[in-house]
């Protein structure tokens, strides 16, 4: 009896240890190879196959803010669905003769562009992806949009205006 | 009872077109119709993460038809049965339910358990796994991150004051407003449909957790709408739907996420 305990014992402490050096070992091996590795190999890139935490971690959202929210998406909408009457009412009136309601066109067919052309760069160069290409093209539309509207501004004071000039096209 | 039993016996063995004892059993059996052979050929995207460096390439096998079911489910299982036990691919249910087998059958994002074969032979049958997804193996995608979005959403009932002691009631017409919605199996499609989600998608949620999203605002017992919907105000998570509806077109449940989500912007526009 005595022997067989003693012997039960020994087999226990064999396996033990064996267990121990199998379960060491990996570890060892893959602490250091996280440490060789991980700066090089595992970054984070949006998009990329690295996630943010652990596959148990929800992802997180951006802080909220309505203005880049629901309030940014029903102006776009409302100039959208404006946008119909206002060219309607420049069909069938003479800019010249409503020069609020041209100005009123020009504006919001700017905006309109405006806001089309930012949906492209956040959709396709976002500056999370894209940190110097992304913000700066953000930057050149921004200018762009404010030399068209002083363009469209001076057009419509100082010259026949923007319907005037599609009539004039499209009758020429 | 002993002379009962002997008189049926004795009258059956008098009407000769019931097979008796003494007749043989060639003779009563039906003879299996042989069906023709249709063979039918499938390329089937195959990329092994053991060699990285190989460029995944479209595998051909061409099967019997007429030895298959009818879905693609089942020539993916013939195929890897009996052709190629390398082919990796998830199944489960073989019904429709679990959302296991969700790949790109001849460009379409769609359940291979629900989609038949199109038994034209002429034509071949090409299976992608989901489009612009992360490839664990063949028709494997890594949805680890669509599982995480949807987590983000905490897609389980919030309420502070819960009646205690009795169920928590719902009105018919409340009840009703989660039809179409709840039937959802997170299958993927719908997402790795839509190019948005393709090209945003660590930051845009995209149809299937937006969906989700919207079940749990819909819900009457939920009482964390307020704080669900100003998760979403900001330009990425929700925004960037642009109506695309591919997601309502490629549900293989016929579910439509596009109206889930026209409900959340008309929702957030109107707080």
């Amino acid at each position: 009896m005595s022997s067989a305990i003693v012997a039960r014992a020994a087999f226990n402490k064999r396996i033990a240890t064996a267990f121990t050096r199998q379960a060491l070992r990996p570890l060892a091996v893959q602490q250091a190879r996280t440490a060789s590795t991980e700066a090089a190999e595992f970054k984070y890139v949006p998009g990329g196959p690295i996630y943010k935490g652990t596959v148990n971690d929800p992802t997180t959202f951006p802080p909220p803010s309505r203005t880049h929210g629901s309030y940014h998406w029903a102006f776009e909408r409302l100039l959208s669905a404006g946008l119909i009457p206002l060219t309607a009412a420049a069909f069938v009136t003479s800019g010249s003769s409503f020069p609020i309601l041209d100005g009123l066109l020009g504006v919001s067919l700017v905006m309109h562009s405006h806001i089309g052309f930012d949906a492209v760069l956040v959709d396709y160069l976002h500056p999370r992806k894209f940190p110097v290409l992304g913000p700066l093209l953000t930057w050149v539309l921004r200018a762009t949009t404010a030399t068209v509207l002083v363009g469209v501004y001076q057009f419509n004071t100082n010259d026949i205006g923007l319907t005037e000039l599609i009539s004039k096209v499209w009758h020429a | 009872m002993q002379s009962l039993v002997t008189r049926s016996a004795a009258s059956t063995w008098r009407s000769s077109s019931v097979r008796t004892f003494a007749s043989s059993a060639a003779r009563s059996q039906a003879v299996p119709t042989e069906k023709p052979v249709l063979q039918k050929e499938f390329k089937i995207y195959r990329w092994n993460p053991d060699e990285p460096a190989k460029k995944p390439t479209l595998q051909s096998y061409t099967i019997d038809l007429n030895q298959t079911g009818p879905m693609i489910l089942d020539a993916l299982i013939k195929i890897k049965n009996e052709i190629d036990p390398t082919l990796t691919f998830r199944r489960s249910c073989r019904e429709g339910i679990c959302g296991s087998c969700a790949m790109n059958i001849n460009g379409q994002n769609t359940l291979a358990c629900l989609c038949r074969i199109d038994r034209n032979p002429s034509k071949d049958t090409k299976i992608y796994p989901l489009p612009h997804m992360y490839i664990v193996k063949d028709l494997v995608p890594d949805l680890t991150n669509f599982y995480k979005q949807y987590k983000s959403i905490e897609p389980y009932l919030k309420n502070d004051n819960p009646p205690v002691g009795r169920e928590f009631l719902q009105s018919q017409e409340d009840r009703k407003k989660l039809d179409g919605m709840y039937e959802c199996i997170l299958c993927a499609c719908c997402s790795t449909s839509c190019p948005s989600y393709w090209w945003n998608q660590d930051e845009y949620l995209g149809p299937a957790t937006l969906m989700a999203a919207y079940r749990w605002m819909a819900d009457s017992r939920d009482s964390y709408t307020a704080q669900r919907k100003e998760k979403l105000q900001n330009e990425m998570s929700l925004y960037r739907c642009h109506t695309i509806f591919n997601c309502a077109r490629t549900c293989p449940k016929g579910l439509n996420p596009a109206k889930a989500i026209a409900h959340i912007k008309m929702e957030l526009a109107a707080d």
